[in-house]
């Protein structure tokens, strides 16, 4: 198959993380702090998710909508009883409350949800362009026949549809503005009337929902178990830092890259090295922030 | 407004500092929680060389509670706690209470060291009957400056061949190493479903595989005999397990011409992966490996599936039908290859202990050749080689998974199952004896 096919997965891949990598840069970018939980937010969302679609039952996009919903209400209750009590000890305290915090619910999921993966119960569509012309260069080849399966659709057509509202939000609602007021400079907001910790609030619900979202995808391309989230966590804070502290923008872009590097190292590399794909996108990660420390978009984002 | 900025810039160094940091540790373990306690126990087994026998003797096992293979550890929990019933039913080893006390590694090594250091320093555990070949191998040096003989159903590694047993020597434990395994490992089971493709008419192999110890030592066995035999390897992919989607390494491998493709991957990546392999419409004869004949993996892969086979252990030895008997009766796990080899773990380490006398470790690693190797009184259970050693026989345990006829290097020799899913469900469709597969394995290089 060809470099399009490849560029495919990369997106979808992509697309998983960006979602989630959202939530977690805009919790990085305003209330200061790296969220080593935030795998299990996702975590709890897709049982949330699975639980609605088994239990009630309700259909899958319901269920999606449920684990949005619950993944919002986890995380306010979660930052109110952990983090906003300490908001003003600094980001060192937040950040090992955030590593215990998610050890203690990683294995409270697992205590109670079960030791066994689950699996929601979906038919895949595949659509095949088998009539794309061969263009190589070199030994690759650029085009090539492709496939697409209604599951990968899903996952992209949800993250554009995130995409666009994240943008709407922080370019058109007071609460957006007021969000991205404090991400530059939060004593300057407060001084301008800005409710900060409403605004934080609304933050941790919104990292929350897209934690939901993004869980329930990648558990319907997977599985549902204890360790959902965190085997996704260390892509996810890449694609934040690679993107940009604190940048929607940039954890976007930093996540198609991520994805895109896994994809074409998984299908260029030597037989012997491609079980090594994940540490090429980490070298690049490396490589970014030794030329751009601020990441990829943190300059422009911030001027924005 | 100055200072806000230097601030801000300094938060940002700060973060990005601790979240490369943060990338750094988490890339460098496989989990922060890995370390349930499991059952636990109070130990106070107390040992003897020979002297007065002591009230309790206890065994260790290692168990998979968490982690990638957790779903089989029911059964090997269950076949192991039935066995300890039988032997304290039947009089205990030395006359003394058998207890077994079970400790979750979730097949993470680290863990694994620090379980196995606890049944021997805390518990006083006279053997161990458990482990998997990802713990075993990397602690190779470790477990054998532990002294303290390891009897496992688990470890299928090749790098087991020609590592542990007793050398053919029991009287001498000078050259011994300390791990013995009762199953069959790798290289007989994947030498069978091998030895299967070629019978077969797969003749050319694509080959995808996680990136770890177990899943490579799996791939490698199947190739030693497929190759050896006139087979050929097109293209071979190894694979980081847990990821969400396996199309780009799917793709790289259905790019190459072969007639059949083997899966070696724990069953939640393998579902993943096969679930794309099903979705990209890739077709082509699967090979599974041994762990992968679950229901579960039918059920979410789907009727694509249909035609693909496994080669597992047979369950076929000798003494089976008296260990189903008495499993059955002890709960409801289901019986899956690693269960009978439980079983016989803990009845052949009780049957060397009652043989040597002593819960010495030297002593018991003595006899495990002995009661196990042919020659003496045939004894499926501990309770009829308790009444035979009684006697004065010398005993040959039969077990339940295999004739647990150790060789030199603490190896078994038994039948290779070949499943195949069909309509939904992992049916048995065919046999390759031991003695078909032997011929595949030089003398003493097992």
């Amino acid at each position: 198959m060809g470099l399009l096919q490849e560029i495919i997965f990369g997106l979808v891949t992509g697309s998983y993380i960006a979602i989630a990598a959202i939530g977690f840069t805009l919790i990085y970018g305003i209330v200061n702090m790296i969220n080593f939980a935030y795998g299990e937010y996702l975590t709890l969302g897709a049982f949330i998710g699975l639980v609605a679609a088994t239990m009630i039952p309700v259909p899958l996009p319901i269920a999606a909508l449920v684990a949005m919903v619950g993944g919002g209400v986890v995380s306010i209750v979660l930052a109110r009883g952990f983090f906003t009590p300490i908001n003003d000890t600094g980001p060192v305290p937040m950040l090992l409350t955030s590593i215990g915090l998610g050890i203690a619910l990683r294995n409270a999921i697992r205590l109670v949800g079960g030791r066994g993966a689950r699996y929601f119960e979906t038919e895949t569509a595949t659509f095949r362009f088998d009539a794309i012309p061969d263009v190589s260069l070199g030994p690759v080849d650029l085009l090539g026949g492709f496939f697409v399966t209604s599951e990968q659709l899903i996952v992209i057509g949800a993250a554009v549809a995130v995409f666009v509202a994240i943008h709407g939000l922080l370019t058109r609602t007071d609460v957006g503005i007021a969000m991205r007021a404090m991400g530059d400079d939060e004593s300057l907001a407060r001084v301008r009337g800005i409710d900060t910790q409403l605004i934080r609030d609304s933050v941790w619900v919104l990292a929350g929902v897209l934690a939901g979202l993004a869980g329930v995808l990648m558990a319907i391309q997977t599985n549902v178990s204890a360790d959902t989230g965190f085997s996704h966590i260390l892509q996810i804070l890449s694609a934040a830092i690679l993107g940009g502290a604190g940048s929607p923008y940039g954890a976007i872009l930093g996540a198609y890259v991520i994805g895109l590097v896994l994809a074409v190292s998984t299908a260029f590399l030597p037989s012997s090295m491609t079980g090594l794909s994940s540490a090429v996108a980490f070298v690049i990660l490396v490589a970014v922030l030794l030329v751009k420390p601020s990441g990829i978009a943190g300059k422009e984002v911030r001027e924005a | 407004m100055v200072s806000n900025t230097n601030n801000n810039t300094s938060r940002r160094a700060f973060l990005t500092a601790a979240g490369a940091g943060g990338i750094a540790g988490l890339s460098g373990c496989v989990s922060f929680g890995g370390g349930d306690g499991g059952d636990g126990g109070d130990g106070g087994s107390g040992s003897t060389d020979g002297g007065s026998a002591p009230d309790t003797i206890v065994f260790g096992q290692p168990g998979a509670l968490t982690g990638a293979f957790d779903f089989l550890q029911p059964g090997v929990s269950q076949a192991a706690d039935a066995a300890v019933q039988h032997i304290n039913e039947a009089g205990g080893p030395l006359g003394a209470e058998l207890e077994l006390v079970r400790r979750d590694t979730a097949v993470d090594p680290q863990e694994a060291r620090t379980v196995a250091t606890q049944l021997v320093e805390n518990d006083d555990a006279a053997a161990i009957v458990g482990l998997f070949s990802s713990e075993i191998n990397p602690l190779w040096d470790f477990l054998q400056d532990l002294q303290t003989p390891i009897v496992t159903p688990w470890p299928g590694s090749t790098f087991l061949d020609t590592r542990g047993g007793d050398k053919g020597t029991p009287e001498d434990t000078s050259d011994d190493e300390w791990v013995w395994r009762t199953v069959v490992g790798d290289t007989v089971h994947t030498g069978g479903s091998a030895v299967y493709a070629l019978e077969e008419g797969y003749e050319s192999l694509g080959v995808i595989n996680g990136n770890t110890e177990g899943e490579r030592s799996y791939v490698d066995g199947f190739l030693s005999v497929f190759e050896n035999n006139g087979g050929t390897v097109e293209e071979r992919v190894e694979v980081e397990l847990g990821a969400s989607s396996y199309q780009s390494a799917l793709s790289r491998l259905f790019d190459a011409d072969f007639d059949a493709f083997l899966v070696s991957m724990p069953q939640e990546s393998a579902i993943t992966a096969l679930s794309d392999w099903s979705d990209g419409g890739y077709g082509r004869q699967p090979i599974l490996s041994d762990t992968l004949a679950q229901q579960e993996v039918i059920d979410q892969v789907g009727s694509d599936l249909n035609g693909a086979w496994v080669a597992q252990p047979g369950r076929s030895g000798p003494g089976y039908d008296t260990f189903e008997g008495i499993y059955t009766e002890a709960g409801d796990a289901s019986i899956n290859s690693w269960t009978p080899p439980s079983w016989d773990s803990v009845q052949v380490t009780a049957l060397a202990i009652e043989h040597a006398g002593s819960t010495d470790p030297e002593a018991i690693q003595s006899s495990l050749g002995p009661v196990s190797r042919s020659g003496g009184t045939e004894v499926s259970t501990f309770a009829e080689g308790k009444e035979a050693l009684a006697n004065g026989e010398e005993i040959n345990y039969q077990g339940a998974a295999t004739p647990v006829d150790f060789t030199q290097h603490g190896n078994v020799f038994g039948t290779v199952t070949i499943n195949t899913a069909q309509d939904g469900e992992f049916v048995a469709t065919s046999e390759v004896s031991a003695a078909d597969v032997r011929e595949y394995v030089a003398e003493g290089e097992y």
